[in-house]
């Protein structure tokens, strides 16, 4: 019952009142409405890239095409839906293809590179690092598929509800539980077999 | 934010509190004593409050507004309106291009058919021969010469030199 009630709770509101006033502004012609809109979402937009691309270089570029494809495309809008659900459904689309086009790059020039930590590395001990964590999550969920990384990203990052991140990938409520649950257990298994030390930390369950 | 007592005394294993989140995902003595009660907090830890793109949010807003009037100053020109008196006159134009092009192709093609016509009647000369094109000739100051023939089927040619003749007779 406590799982339902948090689902059903947003922890966060998506729909500013402001985003849609600005965004008929911005419809009007105004370009400096849209600088605004802009600055107003760099962070989370630029987060969300950072967050499921791995790298602050191409992260910068992808988020700065999701603005202008916004820009292109904000005549499609509709204004009874909020704005971040439509925001971030441009987002998680640039960024997956991203990603797919990206993996086959690489696949293309090295498919059999696998970064391994020695044993060396996992009796160092745990460090309790920001830093050594996001190296960690950017090694280990590499074996996550682009889904499966975006709506782990969405739902432990971002804290967005399943309903929500159901709502930006236009899909069903338990298929973002089922990409969930499998994101997590390859997780742990590569935490096991990279990082031992965080293995004992992170259950994934 | 809350502050690091409050945290250690609220926080619980799979918090959805924003406020605690916040805070672990902030403060470095805490992430270990939050790990030690939920060891889930691991990634979730990391957040993305804090993530500034390279060079800084006005530079990043400043790239994107440039791309943008770019954009649209190339979609205005595209885009740039063409009266129906315009579109009338350019298809008036290709219109008359087309007629005249094919009136020229035609006048120069009744020209190349004559030596055709001539050819072809070089070919039957006997049409000719059959019929001279003076039979009688009548005159004081002319002077007729006959040329001689080679044989019975040889062509007979006279030739008439008169004086009195107009010259594009």
């Amino acid at each position: 019952m406590g799982a339902e009630l948090r689902l059903m709770t947003p922890t966060k509101d998506p729909v500013q009142p402001d985003d849609r006033l600005l965004v008929e502004t911005i419809r009007g012609g105004d370009a400096e409405a849209f600088e605004q809109l802009v600055r107003r979402k760099t962070p989370k937009v630029y987060a969300l890239c950072y967050r499921i691309i791995g790298n602050a270089e191409d992260a910068k570029d992808i988020a700065q095409l999701v603005f202008i494809k916004l820009w292109e495309n904000l005549g499609k809008y509709d204004s009874a839906y909020a704005f971040d659900t439509w925001l971030y459904r441009m987002v998680t689309n640039v960024a997956i293809d991203f990603i797919r086009n990206r993996q086959s790059r690489e696949n293309a020039v090295n498919s059999t590179l696998r970064l391994v930590r020695t044993s060396t590395d996992a009796e160092q001990g745990v460090v309790m690092q920001r830093k050594e964590i996001e190296t960690v999550f950017n090694e280990v969920s590499s074996v996550l598929s682009p889904k499966q990384k975006t709506i782990f990203v969405m739902r432990e990052m971002e804290d967005l509800p399943s309903a929500e991140i159901a709502k930006i990938l236009g899909c069903r409520e338990s298929t973002v539980r089922n990409h969930l649950f499998n994101a997590r257990k390859l997780m742990q298994a590569q935490l096991r077999q990279r990082y031992p030390e965080y293995a004992q930390l992170w259950r994934g369950q | 934010m809350i502050s690091c007592d409050a945290f250690r005394a609220q926080f619980t294993a799979a918090t959805e509190d924003a406020a605690l989140l916040e805070h672990v995902r902030s403060c470095d003595p805490c992430l270990p004593v939050a790990l030690a009660i939920d060891p889930e907090i691991l990634f979730r830890s990391m957040g993305s409050d804090n993530l500034v793109p390279p060079g800084g949010i006005d530079a990043f807003v400043g790239d994107v507004m440039r791309e943008v009037r770019l954009r649209s100053t190339e979609t205005a020109m595209e885009r740039r309106p063409v009266s129906w008196t315009r579109r009338l006159a350019i298809a008036a134009t290709i219109a008359i291009g087309v007629l005249g092009g094919a009136a020229i192709y035609q006048y120069e093609t009744s020209f190349t058919s004559t030596p055709l016509n001539i050819e072809r009647a070089a070919l039957h000369p006997t049409s000719f021969m059959s019929r001279p094109v003076i039979e009688n000739y009548e005159s004081e100051t002319a002077t007729i010469v006959e040329v001689p023939t080679e044989g019975v089927d040889d062509v007979k040619v006279v030739m008439v030199f008169d004086e009195s003749l107009p010259a594009d007779l």
